[in-house]
């Protein structure tokens, strides 16, 4: 029986979550999706207000209801979007109040610094969203992309490193960048094949394994540029800087941005590339058939541990590859203390239902709150950590559609659930565990 | 049927590591004892002292009582994933109450009490509206991490907290609190003894109480419960709550110990939470059980740290902290495969609505 062992239970389960993530309606997954982000920035707006009443301040930034609060919402999501933007609007672009002045504010470029920012965090975000995707896709939760970018991007900066003073100039340029992503790619991709193959060969659950390995491969890096990689020349824990022709080359944006248009272009080729593999291909077929209905892929003859193992080496490559690009482009070296990356990743696969093509756009919105906390701190002075619970928030909202159902046959009727056509295997109507229970209706 | 004697292999092979390790381990303490100067002599000299025993209980705390509640909570049928966010949110809200309130033992109340609620988030989203609860779990746990150091710095103006002034003290038996080694026992924080309070008590309610029958049939069965007359919906909501007093009392115990609430990075929880998830499954779901592998957890965190003050081994600091991580892979991976409640993880609808 399959449910008298843990692995069973956990796998059934687990696909019967993602199988309804996934085989929601497209357009009923938009709802959800924005939905969740609504609420999220409206509980959000409670969280500043308290987080305002517990704070001193000289004078009230904001009156509401005769009460005086340190923070404004308003004013902290104005910065959050808008400032992640460059401050784009023209203050005296009032069409509500009938002055219709040039909407955009004189002296903006959409090439400003701090679109630079937010479209780094994105590309950054593209690559953590995508193997988060994939591996949910595959029915596992990988929430190992955060220790998977670290060992992308340690082992990219030794190797680029080391491989530095074989080539120099613009060939060194062409040819440190491809190897430095190889070298991300396949140690990140090894480094999630670890948990992969101790779920398929020991039913080992990979949250745990995957968080645990979170912690080992922070450690491990610890160890590694404090000791024998430390830059001698500087007191914090960091390789040596690569030389300049290693880094991705700024076009179009200035060189002190650190973001480049090519590496944003190479993460959405591989959006495209991702889509194309799990909608397009007999692999890709396999792994999702093998996260909405592993009895039925091997029915098929899908061998369920290889797939397992595969799809956890492609989501911790694509890890990998942002570890990589966080080095090749932002800090161009390794330091201590990276982002958490691998965390906003899985927000935004949630958020993008796991689709690749969404990915893109959840990433660009992450890339956005990630980009305006800096903002908000600066110009509110509210904490910038803002962002890491509406990241939580976005999440759970996302998990319960119920509640928007529920919520949603009041405002407007939303057809029940339909199989995508491009899902592929879809589950039968019942008789088999993993449909009933993805249904919920049915009693047990 | 072929998939059947795949996994009896598999489980064979694994039994076959698990001894090797035993063994290894106990050829370990043999040389030990034999060779008291050499380098196992001297890791077993340091692993025996009462201060390893004192630092193992202390450290002990957040992970045993987390495991007990995600005991109840699972046995219900409700994977509790977000221990980790209870045991973050119950550091800080302790923290602040104690200083705001001026005593630890208010801290350690409003601490539960903020844990207990966020659990209730949980049980709602799960429960009422039909959440996945794995999703949902790293959904408390991501909130938390957010929440707590957002908080922080809104009231300190940093992600750590600042010291308290006061705290739990120790209790100290006389005459037992002399005896070498197991002298630890009786000499310890208030919040130990609370601990094996907590693990006694739940082993009773789980299998001496009638709760305890409802809270497994809820995760075995609960259609044979509902048909019984019992409300799993209620029992269910019970067990998540009560996963979140018993994660609320790790948690505030963690951070009034330590006087401070740290929320850089994976914040001072860091990980004990999903350590706990695999105490209590290495325990097979029993309140003792999880407390001897919390134990083994926390003794393995607290040697490295001893072994690290004392430079008996030659391995940097970064590497040995990352010991009790691996440690809770290779044993996930070895014993991972223990039998889960029935009904663990499936939504429940009562036939009569």
């Amino acid at each position: 029986m399959s449910g008298d062992d843990r692995s069973g239970g956990a796998r059934r389960r687990g696909r019967a979550a993602l199988e309804r993530l996934v085989r929601a309606s497209a357009a009923e997954r938009v709802f959800i999706s924005t939905a969740a982000l609504v609420l999220s920035m409206a509980v959000g707006v409670v969280i500043v207000l308290a987080a305002g009443r517990m704070t001193t301040c000289g004078e009230a930034a904001a009156v509401y209801f005769g009460v005086g609060f340190c923070y404004d919402p308003f004013a902290v999501y104005d910065s959050l979007f808008l400032g992640a933007l460059g401050n784009p609007i023209n203050p005296l672009f009032r069409p509500l109040e009938g002055q219709f002045a040039p909407p955009f504010r004189r002296g903006w470029s959409p090439l400003n610094g701090q679109m630079a920012v937010t479209l780094r965090e994105t590309t950054i975000l593209v690559f953590t969203g995508l193997s988060v995707a994939v591996a949910f896709r595959a029915g596992i939760f990988n929430i190992g992309t955060q220790g998977q970018l670290v060992v992308g991007a340690l082992a990219t900066a030794l190797a680029a490193l080391y491989a530095s003073p074989l080539v120099a100039g613009l060939v060194g340029t062409l040819v440190l960048i491809p190897f430095g992503l190889l070298v991300g790619a396949l140690s990140g991709g090894l480094y999630g094949a670890i948990p992969g193959a101790l779920k398929a060969y020991a039913d080992a659950n990979e949250v745990i394994t995957t968080i645990m390995l979170n912690f080992v491969a922070t450690g491990v890096a610890l160890y590694l540029v404090a000791g024998p990689f430390k830059d001698p020349a500087s007191a914090a824990n960091e390789t040596v800087s690569l030389p300049g022709y290693a880094i991705f080359p700024p076009v179009v944006f200035e060189p002190r941005d650190d973001f480049s248009v090519l590496a944003l272009l190479f993460g959405v080729a591989l959006v495209g590339g991702v889509y194309y593999l799990l909608e397009h291909t007999a692999f890709g077929y396999d792994i999702r058939t093998s996260g909405i209905q592993p009895e039925a892929a091997e029915y098929g003859g899908v061998d369920a541990e290889r797939t397992v193992v595969s799809s956890m080496a492609i989501s911790g490559a694509l890890g990998g590859l942002g570890g990589a690009v966080y080095v090749l482009m932002i800090i161009g070296n390794y330091q201590t203390g990276i982002p958490a990356y691998g965390f906003d990743g899985i927000t935004v696969s949630i958020l993008a239902g796991n689709n690749p093509l969404g990915v893109g756009f959840a990433a660009f919105l992450f890339g956005v709150l990630k980009s305006g906390s800096i903002v908000v701190d600066v110009n509110t002075g509210a904490p910038p950590q803002l962002v890491g619970v509406l990241r939580g928030l976005i999440i759970l909202f996302v998990a319960m559609p119920e509640f928007f159902r529920l919520l949603g046959r009041r405002v407007v009727a939303i057809e029940p659930e339909r199989p995508v056509a491009t899902d592929g295997g879809r589950p039968g109507d019942g008789g088999d565990d993993a449909g009933a229970e993805a249904g919920g209706e049915v009693d047990e | 049927m072929s998939n059947a004697v795949a996994s009896r292999a598999g489980l064979s092979t694994r039994r076959l590591a698990g001894l090797a390790l035993g063994a290894a381990v106990a050829l370990f303490v043999l040389a030990g004892v034999a060779m008291p100067d050499s380098t196992p002599g001297k890791v077993l000299r340091v692993a025996f002292t009462k201060s390893a025993l004192a630092a193992t209980l202390r450290l002990s705390v957040p992970i045993a009582f987390a495991a007990l509640g995600g005991i109840f909570a699972e046995k219900s049928g409700v994977i509790n994933i977000g221990l980790e966010g209870l045991l973050i949110i119950s550091a800080f809200v302790a923290v602040y109450a104690a200083d705001v309130g001026g005593s630890v033992w208010l801290g350690l109340l409003v601490g539960v009490l903020a844990s207990t609620l966020l659990a209730g988030l949980f049980a709602v989203v799960c429960i009422e509206f039909r959440a996945d609860q794995i999703i949902a779990g790293l959904a408390v746990w991501l909130i938390a991490l957010g929440l707590a150091p957002f908080a922080s710095q809104a009231i300190y103006g940093g992600p750590n907290t600042e010291s308290l002034e006061g705290s739990f003290g120790t209790i100290t038996v006389p005459v037992l609190s002399e005896i070498p080694f197991f002298g630890a026992l009786f000499d310890a924080n208030p919040v130990v003894y609370l601990m094996f309070a907590a693990v006694g008590l739940s082993w009773y309610a789980l299998n001496r109480t009638s709760f305890g029958r409802w809270v497994v049939a809820s995760g075995e069965n609960p259609k044979a419960l509902d048909t019984a007359g019992v409300n799993v919906t209620r029992v269910r909501y019970a067990a998540v709550l009560l996963s979140g007093v018993l994660a609320g009392f790790g948690g505030a115990a963690l951070s009034l110990s330590l006087g401070q609430f740290i929320g850089n990075g994976a914040t001072m929880v860091n990980g004990k939470g999903f350590i706990a998830i695999v105490a209590y499954l290495f325990g097979n779901y029993n309140p003792v059980g999880a407390l001897l592998s919390t134990f083994l957890f926390a003794g393995l965190d607290a040697l490295q740290i001893r072994l690290q003050a004392a430079a008996i081994i030659a391995v940097p600091q970064s590497l040995v902290r990352t010991i009790p991580y691996v440690a809770v892979i290779v044993v996930l991976a070895l014993f991972g495969r223990t039998r889960i409640p029935e009904a663990a993880g499936d939504h429940y609808e009562s036939g009569e609505d």
